[in-house]
């Protein structure tokens, strides 16, 4: 009986790791897991030739190989960490059991150890796939180059601790996010609901931040040199134990090695410590308590966003990006990625080298320049995608039945908000920083650009949107993850050359006023053709995201003969 | 007056509604009533304009609906079988944005989404996620959603589902009230005797055909039954009912 009821359970919570009501009434479950895992396999795809390359590359100066091969391992041991801490923050809600399997399971007769083990098994099951797939190329070739000496034992050595490493590196970081929510429990339930969504926005920012501000080393002494900063990275732990595992450990470096087992250790023990609390403690709250405290005061107000239906939507908008956890999330997840590159870009080492004091930040310079384009695309491109997720898709029947609901209207509605909820915040947050690091007149020039690039790339992707934020279903596999990096390449380098271009611009009036033209001559037809396209379209907003279809009709008929009419 | 003529829909080859015709007048509230699967709902959302005929007309006062869609919303008040809602609004939140939607001026329809909340006991849950409202109050929001923009045309699937006893008592005098004071009111529902109470006037729907559409007096008089219910069971109940709970406790208790 418990076992019939576990793999039942086992089964039903391991596909409920995706939130089914996003989906639109056509979607296809397996097809978006399937994204997921294709999107994961791209990822290794592409770390492999990186990491190899690396691996492999001056083996003719042995100390510059083994610090190129330590850089892609380390590289790896960390994206690892990366993705499987966005996926424990993305996959917050279905790691303990919510209000729903409590009054939907409590009446039946299933013991709350099997509820706990079937959602532990689950979790375990994703984790185990998400590690799997974003390592299911790098984990098959770089073990031969990452062998300690020639030979099959060696081989398989290296493989064996690559594969350890990279499952103790998730286990980490997935145990330390299960360990700080069960933590986090010990509120009451509702302060626990209250303050999950900020902690849950808090890990992905700090996730990211450590992602790409942690200390590189391009040599063995710049390694021995932080040894104290390694300490509190966890990557480099890992990076430590693979060492260790590997049978290649400096005496220098075994500390890592010893942390790693101590922080995992820690990090499963919360973790059970976690469950263990739930099975006590929560399960029977959950069900004596409301899940949200009602809060009777607060701020109401809104200002007017254009007439009385643009109004309507914005509010609606608004409301739901401040109170739905899912949607603040996932736009964090895109500013986390802006901030990232951001701070990537600011971090290279041409910087490095040119500023060698805090001091000359103060002079104009190519890097911040070009730092400020990703803040500005994550802030809108973000927000964008998050309209596109819907909540409560069943209620948008109001919407449908409202009267003079047109694209037109909508479209306004929706580039006011776009602008007001993405595009003036970043270009404020902008304005702050360059007007107190550069002389007023450059940060204004600047910022004029960043204003202009910013409406190109709102209006961009307001590009056949014919929808009202946050009410469309939304139907998986027409959003090309497996382009996202190509995408992201093709930006960086248009940007570092945008940048440079500015650069030289910036202090040349002439110079500055054709390329500011230039933008905004860009940014005016963007809109234009954003504006015209909802003229063309039938008036009617959509409310269900329709696949393509899979034959595409050329409405001949008659062997050829087109139909008259 | 809302009149169907001959309207069917069909749902890639399953014929819901086939069909269709009757009329509902001002001044009088219509039950439109059929066992589930029979085709109300899906009659309802043609008439809200929610989905579309696949052949046949509806009017209202005499124009085709889809003339002019939007200015026939303007006129019409619906609340739906499921009471969908954005649960992250508060009660007053949703209201004051159906207003907006509907492009009402904002003094007034404030003064009246007051009055509303008020008189169905809502005032103190006003400012409270919807997410917190029991079925019955998210029933009066919909309800008062519905009638925030004094419309004609009342369509109610369903309106008293999950309401308690003294708020179906006022949603059954504030029925007969609506259409006393000239509202076309469409009103489906499986309580045959709030139906019998409260309208003049039956569409019996089976198997997505009208199988009866007349006052309830002329269907007891050419029935010779004395109840709504016992004239429902002869026209749109297939099985026998005794025999069929019967056969159910004997597979229960085999």
């Amino acid at each position: 009986m418990t076992r019939i009821q576990f793999r039942v359970l086992y089964r039903e919570f391991l596909f409920r790791v995706v939130d089914l009501e996003v989906l639109a009434p056509d979607g296809d479950m397996s097809k978006l897991l399937g994204q997921f895992a294709g999107l994961l396999i791209f990822c290794s795809l592409w770390l492999t030739p990186i990491a190899g390359l690396a691996s492999t590359a001056d083996q003719r100066n042995r100390l510059l190989g083994m610090m190129l091969m330590w850089t892609a391992q380390h590289f790896l041991i960390a994206t690892t960490m990366l993705a499987v801490g966005l996926f424990a923050v993305m996959s917050w809600e279905s790691t303990f059991p919510d209000r729903r399997d409590v009054l939907v399971l409590s009446p039946l007769p299933i013991r709350a150890r099997t509820l706990l083990f079937a959602k532990l098994a689950a979790v375990a099951t994703a984790l185990s796939i998400t590690v799997s797939t974003l390592n299911s190329l790098t984990g098959l070739l770089l073990p031969f180059g990452f062998a300690s000496r020639g030979g099959a034992m060696h081989v398989v050595r290296a493989f064996g601790a690559y594969w350890i490493t990279q499952f103790a590196a998730g286990l980490f970081i997935f145990c330390l996010v299960l360990a700080v929510q069960g933590l986090a429990q010990l509120l009451p339930r509702q302060a626990f609901l209250r303050i999950s969504s900020w902690l849950q926005t808090g890990f992905f920012v700090l996730m990211v931040t450590v992602y790409f501000l942690q200390p590189p080393f391009t040599e063995l002494q710049d390694l021995l040199a932080n040894a104290r900063a390694l300490r509190w990275v966890p990557s480099y732990w890992f990076f430590g134990l693979f060492q260790q595992l590997n049978g290649l450990a400096l005496p220098q470096l075994a500390f890592l090695a010893h942390r790693a087992w101590a922080g995992l250790s820690i990090a499963t023990g919360g973790a059970a410590a976690a469950y263990l609390i739930c099975y006590l403690r929560t399960l029977r709250r959950i069900a004596e308590q409301p899940d949200i405290l009602p809060r009777r005061r607060g701020l109401h107000w809104l200002p007017p966003f254009g007439d009385s239906l643009q109004t309507a939507v914005a509010h609606f908008s608004v409301r739901t990006l401040l109170r739905s956890r899912s949607h603040r999330v996932m736009l964090t997840f895109y500013l986390g990625i802006g901030l990232g590159l951001a701070l990537y870009i600011s971090h290279t080492p041409e910087v490095y080298e040119r500023a060698s004091s805090f001091g000359d930040w103060y002079r104009l310079n190519a890097p911040l320049l070009m730092a400020s384009a990703p803040t500005m695309c994550a802030a809108i491109v973000g927000t964008r995608v998050v309209f596109s997720m819907p909540l409560d898709a069943r209620a948008n029947w109001i919407f449908r039945m409202m009267p003079g609901a047109d694209i037109t209207r909508c479209l306004a509605a929706s580039r006011r908000l776009l602008y007001a909820l993405s595009l003036a915040p970043a270009w404020l947050a902008c304005a702050a920083l360059f007007f107190w690091l550069w002389p007023w007149r450059i940060a204004a020039e600047h910022l004029a650009v960043l204003a202009a690039l910013g409406t190109f790339v709102a209006e961009l992707s307001l590009f056949h949107f014919h929808k009202i934020p946050f009410t469309c279903s939304y139907l998986p596999g027409k959003t090309r993850f497996n382009m996202a990096l190509v995408y992201l390449a093709l930006f960086l380098f248009v940007t570092q050359w945008a940048a440079d271009r500015e650069m030289a611009a910036l202090g040349d009036s002439a110079l500055f006023a054709i390329t500011l033209g230039v933008v905004v001559t860009s940014a005016a037809l963007a809109r234009w053709r954003t504006s015209a396209a909802g003229h063309s379209e039938n008036g009617q907003v959509h409310f269900d995201e329709t696949p393509d279809p899979a034959v595409i009709t050329l409405d001949l008929h008659q062997d050829g003969v087109t139909t008259m009419q | 007056m809302l009149e169907l003529r001959n309207v069917t829909k069909r749902f890639t080859g399953i014929v819901a509604v086939d069909g269709v015709s009757f009329q509902a007048r001002r001044g009088e509230a219509t039950g439109y009533l059929g066992p589930n699967g029979s085709g109300k709902s899906t009659t309802m959302k043609l008439i809200t304009g929610l989905i579309n005929r696949t052949s046949g007309e509806i009017m209202f006062d005499g124009e085709r609906i889809q003339n002019d869609l939007t200015a026939y919303k303007q006129r019409m008040g619906y609340v739906p079988e499921e009471p969908y809602l954005y649960q992250h609004l508060t009660g007053l939140e949703y209201l004051v944005m159906v207003g907006q939607l509907r492009g009402l001026p904002m003094k007034p329809t404030a003064e009246r989404i007051d009055g509303l909340l008020r008189l169905f006991s809502l005032g103190d849950d006003q400012h409270v996620p919807i997410s917190s409202y029991s079925k019955g109050m998210r029933q009066k929001v919909l309800l008062s959603a519905a009638l925030l923009h004094n419309p004609d045309l009342i369509l109610l699937d369903e309106p008293f589902s999950g309401l308690d006893v003294a708020s179906v008592l006022v949603m059954r005098s504030l029925i007969q009230e609506l259409a006393a004071r000239g509202k076309v009111v469409l009103f489906s529902s499986h309580e045959l005797e709030i139906v019998e109470r409260v309208c003049s006037h039956v569409v019996i729907l089976h198997r997505g055909k009208v199988v009866a559409d007349d006052s309830i007096q002329r269907l007891r008089i050419l029935m010779a039954l004395p109840t709504l219910e016992e004239i429902f069971s002869q026209l749109a109940v297939e099985q026998d009912t005794a025999a069929m709970s019967r056969a159910i406790a004997d597979l229960v208790m085999a």
